[in-house]
C-alpha cells in the first residue's frame, strides 16, 4: 500500500509541474508589465522596480518560473494587492468556511444520493424510477444560484428559520451551532450534485445487476434485498466511489456561485471578489492551491479505488 | 435520412423527452424569430412603468428599469441558442480534432492526451474564471472559454471511441485499400462517431447555459445589456422579495431548457452504439 | 414418485408487446442418483427450462404460462417467493455456463460459499468458513485452507467451475442443474470437470440435469437424454437406446456433426439452415424447413408426442423412417 501510494505519488509530480507552470503563465498572459499588475494600480514606480528585480522579471521566463516555484515552496505566494497581506493567509482565512461548506454538502450527497439512487435501481421500470430518475435530472438542470435564493426567500425571509447569509467562525460565539449559517448553502450546492449522484448509481447498479454473479448470488436463495446491497450496489460502489472523490474535489470551485448567493467568507467568493477587483495574485494563488487540491483529492479516491476493488493490484 | 431514423427510434415511446424536444424547438424558433414576436423592445427603459405586475400589455412584468419582461426572455433564448450552439462547436471542433488525433497518431497523441490531463486538473468553473480574468466581457468570449472548458472533456471522450474504432476490421480495409490517414479519419471513422457526437453535444449544450448562467450571475459572464436569461437573474435578484415574478420566469426558462436538453441527450443516448455508452459524460 | 417433475412446461417472451413463446409442452422427470441430460442447439429453450426449474427467470420480460413443476412433493409454481428461496442454494443448486463471471469479483471466495451456507444452515462464521475448507478439498482444490481467501481472478476457470461446484453442493442440494458447465473451458479441463460432477453423484446420490449442445458430453455422463428444438422436445429416451435407436431427423443430424475419432468419413455433416428465430411465424413441425424427409404434411400439422419404443418417446410424423 505504502508503495503503491508512493509511486502514484511520484506519477503526480509532472502532472503537478505542468499546472504550476500554467499558473505561473498567467500573470503573464495579461497584458502589461508583470510586476505592476502583481502591485496593482497603487504601486510607486521604486515598488515596482523593485518587485521586478526580486522576481527577476527582467530575467528570461524560465529563470522567473524556477524563482516563482522556488517561493511557492516555501509557502510564498506573493502579496494581496486589495488586503495588503500574504496571500496564502488570505487564502487560509476563507479555508475554514470552504471545508466545512464543502464537507457539510458532501454529507448531503451521500445520504439524499445514495438512497435514492438505489431505490432507482431496485424499482427500475416502475413509476418510483420514473419520478426520481427524471426528477434527478431536473434536479440536476437547476442553476444553483436560482435554488439558493428561493431557499433563501422561503426558509429565511418568510419562514425565518435559517440565517440569510454570512458564517461567523466555529470559535466565534455560537459555537457548533454556527453550522446552520452553512445548512441552507450546503443543501443548495449539494442539489445538483446528488442528482448527479442519483443517476450514477442507478445506472451502475443496472449495468451490474445485468452480471453473471449476480445471477449467482441470487441462485444461493438470498433475499432480493440483500442481493442489491451486498452484490449489485458493492460493486457499483467502484464506479461511484471515482464520482464521490471528482465531486468532493469540484466542490471547492463550484462553490464560487453559492458562497456569493449566501455571501459566505470563503475561497470560492474570495476569487470572484479578487476577479473583480483585479487581485490577481489572490486569484492566482488560489488556482494554485486548488488545483493540488483537486490532485490530491484524485490521488486519494485512486487509493480507495484500491480498496474496493480487489482486481486492482497495488504492486 | 439516417438521422431522422436516429432520432424516430430514440423518441419512441418517450413523452417526456419528446416534449423536451418540442421545446427546444420552441426555444429555437423564439431565437430566430424574437424581434417578430416580442411586443416590446427588450432594451427600452420605462422610468414608469417599473416593476409592473404581470398583466397586460406586460405579460411577465416589468424589471426595475421598466424594461418589458417578456421581451427581454423572448430575446433570452437568442442567447441561450447563441451560447448553445457556439460553446458546443467549440467544443466539439477543438476537442474532438486533438481527441481524434491522438487516438490515431500515438506518439504525438501521448504527448497532447498528457496535456488535456493537465487541463482536466482544473474544475470546470475555476478554469472558466481564469480564462475570464484574461479576457473582456462579451458574447464572443463566454462561448470560448465555455467552449474551452468542454474542449479538454470532449478531447478525452473522442479520444477513446476513436481508439476503439481504429482496431475495427472497417479501418484495417481502407488502410489497405490505401486511403490516406486524412480520408481514414474523416471518411472511415467519423462517420461512425456522429450519433455520439450528438448524444454529447447535447449534453455539453445543457451544461454551457448553466455555465453561462453561473458567470452572468457572478457577474463574469456577457455584458450587463446583453439580455440573457442569466443576466435578469443577476440584475434583478435583490427584487426577489419585492418582484418574485422577475425571477420565475428567467429561472424556469433555465431550467425548463436544460431539462429538455438532458432528457433529449439522455433519449439518444439509450439508442447510440452501446459501446460508447459508457464514454458519455452527461446527466 | 420422481425427485423433479416437469409437466407441460410454458416460458413465453414478452416483446414489443406480444407473448413469443419459447418453451412448450416441456415434459420429464428425473429421480434421485440420476443424471439428465438436455441438448440443443442455442437458442432452443434449454437455459430457459433450466432457470425456470431454479426460479431464476428474471423480471417481467420472461415468465411461465403453463404447466407445473414439482420437487420432492411441492408445487414449486404455487410456493411463495420466501418458500421458494429457501430451496434455492440448498435442495437445489444451479452451476452456469460463464465460470469467469459467476462469481463476485469484489469478496474472497470462501466468503461467497460461506454466504450461501450461512443462508441456509445455523452455522457461526468459522464453523462455515472449515465447511468451506472441507468444500473446496472436495472438489480438489489445492491448498483449500489458503484458497478459500483467494478472490476469483487469482483462479483459473476450471479451478472457479470447481468452486462454483462446491459452492452449489454446499447444503448438500437433492438437485444440481448444470447450465454448459464445461463449455467456457479447455479440453482437458471439461473432463475434469465432468468427471468431478459425475464422482460427486455417486458420493451424495444427487440428482443432475445436465444442459448441453454437445452429445458427446452428454453420451458420457446421462442416464437419459432429452433433444430439444425451438421449445419442445423432439425426443426423448434412455441414452443408450438414443444412441442406437434414434427416432428424429434432428437427432440424426446432431449426431452426425460430433466428429469420431477412427472413422473413415472425411467431413462432417452440418444441419442445413440455422434455428428459427422466435419472431418467425412457422406452421407444423419447427424443424420441417432444414429436414431432408420433410412432406406436406410436415408444414401443415405440429407432430403429436408419440411412444416410439418402451421409455422412448418423440415427435415427428416419419418416426419409424429415420435410419439410425
Amino acid at each position: 500500500m505504502l508503495a503503491y501510494t508512493a509511486k502514484r505519488l511520484l506519477t503526480l509530480i509532472p502532472t503537478l509541474l505542468a499546472a504550476s507552470i500554467l499558473v505561473f503563465l498567467f500573470v503573464h498572459l495579461i497584458p502589461g508589465d508583470p510586476a505592476a499588475i502583481l502591485l496593482g494600480d497603487t504601486a510607486t514606480p521604486e515598488e515596482v522596480a523593485q518587485l521586478s528585480a526580486e522576481m527577476g522579471f527582467d530575467r528570461p521566463l524560465y529563470v522567473q518560473y524556477f524563482i516563482w516555484l522556488g517561493n511557492v515552496l516555501q509557502g510564498d505566494l506573493g502579496t494581496s494587492i486589495f488586503f495588503r497581506q500574504p496571500v496564502l493567509s488570505v487564502i487560509g482565512s476563507g479555508a475554514e468556511t470552504s471545508i466545512l461548506l464543502a464537507s457539510m454538502t458532501m454529507i448531503w450527497i451521500i445520504l439524499i444520493g445514495l438512497p435514492i439512487g438505489i431505490l432507482s435501481a431496485t424499482k427500475q421500470g416502475t413509476w418510483i424510477d420514473q419520478i426520481t430518475s427524471s426528477g434527478a435530472m431536473l434536479a440536476a438542470s437547476i442553476p444553483t444560484f436560482w435554488l439558493g435564493l428561493y431557499l433563501i426567500m422561503i426558509f429565511s425571509v418568510t419562514l425565518g428559520w435559517f440565517p440569510s447569509s454570512g458564517f461567523p467562525s466555529l470559535s466565534d460565539h455560537g459555537g457548533i451551532t454556527n453550522l446552520r449559517y452553512l445548512l441552507l448553502p450546503s443543501l443548495t450546492l449539494a442539489a445538483p450534485n446528488a442528482a448527479l449522484i442519483v443517476r450514477l448509481v442507478r445506472a451502475s447498479m443496472l449495468d451490474v445487476s445485468r452480471e453473471d454473479h449476480v445471477r449467482t448470488a441470487r441462485a444461493k436463495g438470498l433475499h432480493p434485498t440483500r442481493v442489491a446491497i451486498k452484490h449489485i450496489f458493492r460493486n457499483a460502489l467502484i464506479a461511484v466511489a471515482a464520482a464521490f472523490g471528482f465531486t468532493f474535489a469540484a466542490l471547492i470551485s463550484e462553490a464560487v456561485v453559492t458562497e456569493t448567493v449566501f455571501s459566505l467568507p470563503g475561497i470560492g467568493r474570495l476569487v470572484v471578489q479578487s476577479i473583480l477587483r483585479r487581485d490577481y495574485p489572490v486569484i492566482q494563488g488560489v488556482i494554485l492551491v486548488i488545483v493540488v487540491l483537486y490532485m490530491v483529492v484524485n490521488l486519494a479516491v485512486d487509493l480507495a479505488y484500491a480498496r474496493l476493488d480487489p482486481r486492482v493490484s497495488l504492486k | 435520412m439516417n438521422t431522422l431514423i436516429f432520432f424516430q427510434t430514440a423518441f419512441a415511446g418517450r413523452r417526456l423527452a419528446t416534449l423536451g424536444f418540442l421545446w427546444l424547438v420552441m426555444i429555437t424558433v423564439a431565437a430566430l424569430a424574437a424581434p417578430l414576436i416580442a411586443p416590446f423592445d427588450p432594451l427600452e427603459i420605462d422610468p414608469v412603468g417599473r416593476l409592473a405586475e404581470p398583466g397586460w400589455p406586460n405579460l411577465f412584468g416589468t424589471d426595475h428599469f421598466g424594461r418589458d419582461t417578456f421581451s427581454r426572455a423572448v430575446y433570452g433564448a437568442r442567447m441561450t441558442v447563441i451560447i448553445g450552439t457556439g460553446s458546443v462547436a467549440v467544443a466539439l471542433l477543438a476537442g474532438g480534432l486533438i481527441g481524434m488525433i491522438s487516438a490515431y497518431f500515438t506518439r504525438l497523441g501521448h504527448f497532447l492526451m498528457r496535456c488535456v490531463d493537465v487541463l482536466m486538473a482544473f474544475p470546470a468553473l475555476l478554469m472558466a474564471l481564469a480564462l475570464i480574468t484574461l479576457l473582456e466581457r462579451s458574447v464572443f468570449n463566454t462561448i470560448l472559454v465555455i467552449g474551452i472548458v468542454y474542449a479538454t472533456t470532449t478531447a478525452r471522450i473522442l479520444y477513446g471511441m476513436t481508439l476503439k474504432l481504429r482496431g475495427e476490421v472497417f479501418v484495417d480495409a481502407a488502410v489497405c485499400s490505401g486511403a490516406g490517414h486524412f480520408s481514414i479519419l474523416f471518411r472511415h471513422i467519423l462517420p461512425n462517431l456522429v450519433s455520439p457526437l450528438l448524444v454529447q453535444a447535447s449534453f455539453i449544450f445543457a451544461f454551457a447555459q448553466l455555465q453561462a448562467a453561473a458567470l452572468d450571475f457572478l457577474g463574469l459572464g456577457l455584458p450587463p445589456e446583453v439580455p440573457s436569461w442569466g443576466n435578469m437573474l443577476s440584475e434583478e435578484r435583490i427584487y426577489v422579495t419585492r418582484a418574485p415574478w422577475l425571477l420565475i420566469y428567467p429561472g424556469m426558462l433555465i431550467v425548463l431548457s436544460v431539462f429538455s436538453m438532458n432528457l433529449v441527450g439522455d433519449a439518444l443516448r439509450d439508442s447510440i452504439d452501446p459501446r460508447f455508452k459508457d464514454d458519455i459524460a452527461g446527466v | 414418485m420422481a425427485l423433479l417433475e416437469v409437466q407441460d412446461l410454458e416460458i413465453a417472451v414478452r416483446t414489443k408487446g406480444k407473448l413469443l413463446p419459447v418453451v412448450q409442452g416441456v415434459s420429464f422427470d428425473v429421480d434421485d442418483n440420476e443424471t439428465l441430460g438436455i441438448v440443443g442447439e442455442s437458442g432452443c429453450g434449454k437455459s430457459l427450462t433450466a432457470l425456470a426449474i431454479m426460479g431464476l427467470l428474471g423480471g417481467t420480460t420472461v415468465r411461465i404460462t403453463g404447466g407445473n413443476i414439482r420437487f420432492d412433493g411441492m408445487d414449486l409454481l404455487t410456493l411463495s417467493d420466501g418458500e421458494r428461496r429457501s430451496i434455492m442454494g440448498n435442495r437445489m443448486a444451479m452451476i452456469f455456463q460463464e465460470p469467469m463471471t459467476s462469481l463476485n469479483p469484489v469478496y474472497r471466495i470462501g466468503d461467497q460459499i460461506i454466504e450461501n451456507i450461512r443462508q441456509h444452515q445455523k452455522m457461526t462464521n468459522a464453523q462455515a468458513r472449515d465447511r468451506a475448507v472441507e468444500l473446496l478439498s472436495l472438489v480438489r482444490i489445492p491448498n483449500p485452507s489458503e484458497r478459500v481467501d483467494s478472490f476469483p481472478h487469482q483462479m483459473s476457470g476450471g479451478q472457479r467451475q470447481r468452486v462454483m461446484i462446491a459452492m452449489a453442493l454446499s447444503c448438500d442440494p437433492k438437485l444440481l442443474i448444470a447450465d454448459e458447465p464445461t463449455t467456457a473451458l479447455d479440453v482437458t479441463v471439461q473432463k475434469e470437470v465432468l468427471d468431478l460432477m459425475a464422482d460427486l453423484q455417486t458420493r451424495m446420490g444427487t440428482a443432475i440435469v445436465l444442459i448441453s449442445h454437445d452429445l458427446g458430453v452428454i453420451s458420457e455422463t446421462c442416464d437419459k437424454v432429452a433433444v430439444m428444438y425451438r421449445g419442445r422436445v423432439v425426443e426423448a429416451a434412455a441414452t443408450e437406446n438414443l444412441f442406437t435407436e434414434l427416432a428424429h431427423p434432428y437427432t440424426r443430424g446432431l449426431l452426425n456433426s460430433i466428429p469420431v475419432v477412427d472413422s473413415d468419413v472425411d467431413w462432417l455433416e452440418a444441419i442445413p439452415g440455422r434455428v428459427p428465430t422466435l419472431e418467425e411465424e412457422l406452421t407444423g413441425c419447427a424443424f420441417h424447413p432444414r429436414c431432408a424427409l420433410v412432406t406436406k404434411l410436415c408444414a401443415t400439422t405440429v407432430p403429436q408426442e408419440i411412444e416410439y419404443k418402451p421409455g422412448h418417446s418423440v415427435r415427428c410424423h416419419f418416426s419409424g423412417k429415420v435410419a439410425p
